[in-house]
């Protein structure tokens, strides 16, 4: 029986390409294992956590120190929250470079980018939930940059949180949307995804220019190939995310105090590329304009033109260009600034 | 024949898809009708519970007499979250503690007499003005009454302002 629910997500015979591992890194599949672990574990911290300012900083010190195995199924889904932020970029790229997202594959592109953006919800409102002064002042600061968008940024900062400040009302709207949409949301989406790539013929496999049509034609049984690949990739993942979750604890600093701001303190480091860009351009442009510009490109990226199921050099160029911009920006944002945002050397 | 399909039998005879299709259309308006109804709905079940719950308790803030402060002297009133600050002239601004960059709160240095951000290093004078960028303009003020030497802080809305303009200050009586 269940081989036969294995059968319901993967095609009876595979092409022997599709398995080498070096085509996917098994970025989707890793993605789609650690969506699945945060649901556990988030499922196991729901019992004892309480989404109320204070009582939530005491829950999850009480998980951390009194629950059984508390500390490591924290860790784990603090972590986990952090490493499916890289796995997607990373699923994003490959995704990119393979070309596999026009058509027959252009709706599901767009269907993963909108699961990237429910992941990075999930991220940020999961961000809040501990109530220590890390969450307060990071989320105080992300929703403050929302104020910099014309027009109607002071009200979307005040619909983000439930009222001028962060407080109660943001901690129970970060609650709900952590718990509750964003997961019915993403498995909903999850189920789409993995149905479409299967509508479109399996994963996308290059054509090899050397190779005969001999090579193309082979395939294997999903079962034992695929699933025992799958399942193998799968405890490997596991087992180092329960290692680094065993070594690195989740931090958890002082509670929540909103009249003082610790000397060092950032927005979550998947905003910090923008934040890093706000020192140096005016606001409108790190605020709107940016992530306007990256999220209409990545939505109108299937409808551009392609060559030999490639994207051109064009976009090409414009994509890495981006990418890296961004990726330098962050990763100043997130080594090189130290207290008050001076430039210092992480060594 | 489709049960019910009378009166327009010669049309669904020449285009079978047509009226399918207009049904079709019907059953698909009538679902984006549903879901707008549920969006609207949803949004004022979320805006009405914000309205309640988003009340504060007495925006008049009693900070004391106007001899409690001394001039040049910059004071925390931790129930409202802001600095009630005199000027050497004796003067009064109560500014508020939120950094006008992305919302730190900002502490007074009194060794330096400025206003020190801990988040980006936005620097204010006594004033609330800005020294240091990146925040964009002066810390935001409350409306300040002195009745009586008793100085009294609206503090259910802050005023923004782009820098310090001698206006704002505001001076005890017997100054008029």
């Amino acid at each position: 029986m269940s081989s036969s629910l294995f059968l319901h997500f993967r095609p009876r015979r595979v092409p022997k390409d599709a398995l080498r591992f070096t085509l996917t890194w098994g970025l989707g599949g890793m993605a789609a294992l650690m969506i699945v672990q945060q649901l556990l574990t988030g499922l196991l911290l729901g019992f004892f956590y309480e989404p109320v300012p204070v009582r939530a900083y005491e829950s999850v010190q009480h998980i951390q120190n009194s629950i059984f195995l508390g500390d490591l199924v924290r860790s784990m889904h603090h972590w986990t929250g952090h490493f499916l932020v890289v796995v997607i970029a990373l699923h994003l790229l490959r995704i990119f470079f393979n070309g596999a997202f026009y058509p027959p594959r252009r709706r599901n592109w767009l269907v993963g980018l909108a699961m990237g953006v429910l992941i990075l919800t999930a991220n940020f409102s999961g961000y809040l939930l501990p109530w220590d002064q890390l969450s307060y002042w990071a989320v105080t600061i992300a929703t403050s940059m929302l104020s910099y968008v014309p027009l109607i940024g002071s009200s979307l900062q005040e619909i983000m949180r439930g009222g001028p400040e962060v407080g109660a009302a943001t901690l129970q709207l970060f609650y709900s949307i952590h718990t509750t949409f964003v997961p019915v949301s993403l498995f909903l989406l999850m189920g789409y995804h993995f149905w479409f790539v299967r509508k479109a013929g399996g994963i996308l496999v290059p054509k090899r220019k050397q190779s005969g049509e001999t090579e193309k034609s082979t395939s294997v049984p999903a079962i034992p190939e695929l699933l025992v690949r799958e399942m193998a990739f799968a405890a490997l993942v596991t087992c180092c995310i329960l290692l680094f979750s065993m070594f690195i604890d989740a931090p958890l600093g002082n509670m929540a105090n909103p009249e003082l701001t610790p000397p060092t303190v950032k927005a979550p480091w998947y905003f910090l590329g923008a934040q890093e860009l706000l020192l140096h351009v005016p606001p409108i442009f790190a605020i709107c304009f940016l992530p306007l510009s990256i999220g209409l490109f990545l939505t109108l990226l299937p409808f551009t033109r392609q060559k030999d199921g490639k994207p051109t050099t064009l976009i090409k160029t414009l994509f890495i260009t981006g990418a890296l911009f961004m990726l330098i920006l962050t990763i100043t944002g997130i080594w090189f600034r130290g207290q008050g945002m001076t430039l210092v050397m992480p060594w | 024949m489709v049960p019910g399909a009378g009166d327009d039998v010669g049309d669904a005879m020449v285009e079978p898809p047509s009226r399918r299709r207009f049904l079709t259309n019907i059953w698909a308006g009538l679902g984006v009708v549903a879901l707008l109804q549920f969006l609207a709905g949803a949004a004022f079940f979320l805006t009405s519970g914000r309205k309640r719950t988003g009340k504060k308790s007495a925006p008049l803030l009693e900070a004391g007499l106007v001899g409690d402060f001394p001039t040049g002297s910059v004071t925390l009133i931790r129930k409202g979250n802001l600095y009630l600050t005199r000027l050497e002239d004796g003067g009064f601004l109560a500014i508020s503690k939120k950094c006008t960059h992305l919302g730190c709160a900002v502490p007074w240095m009194a060794e330096r007499k400025q206003f020190e951000c801990p988040c980006h290093a936005s620097i204010f004078d006594i004033t609330g003005d800005v020294i240091k960028a990146p925040a964009p303009r002066a810390l935001d003020l409350y409306p300040v009454t002195i009745n009586r030497d008793m100085i009294t802080i609206d503090t259910s809305n802050p005023l923004r302002r782009s820098g310090f303009t001698p206006e704002q200050v505001i001076y005890p009586e017997e100054r008029g």
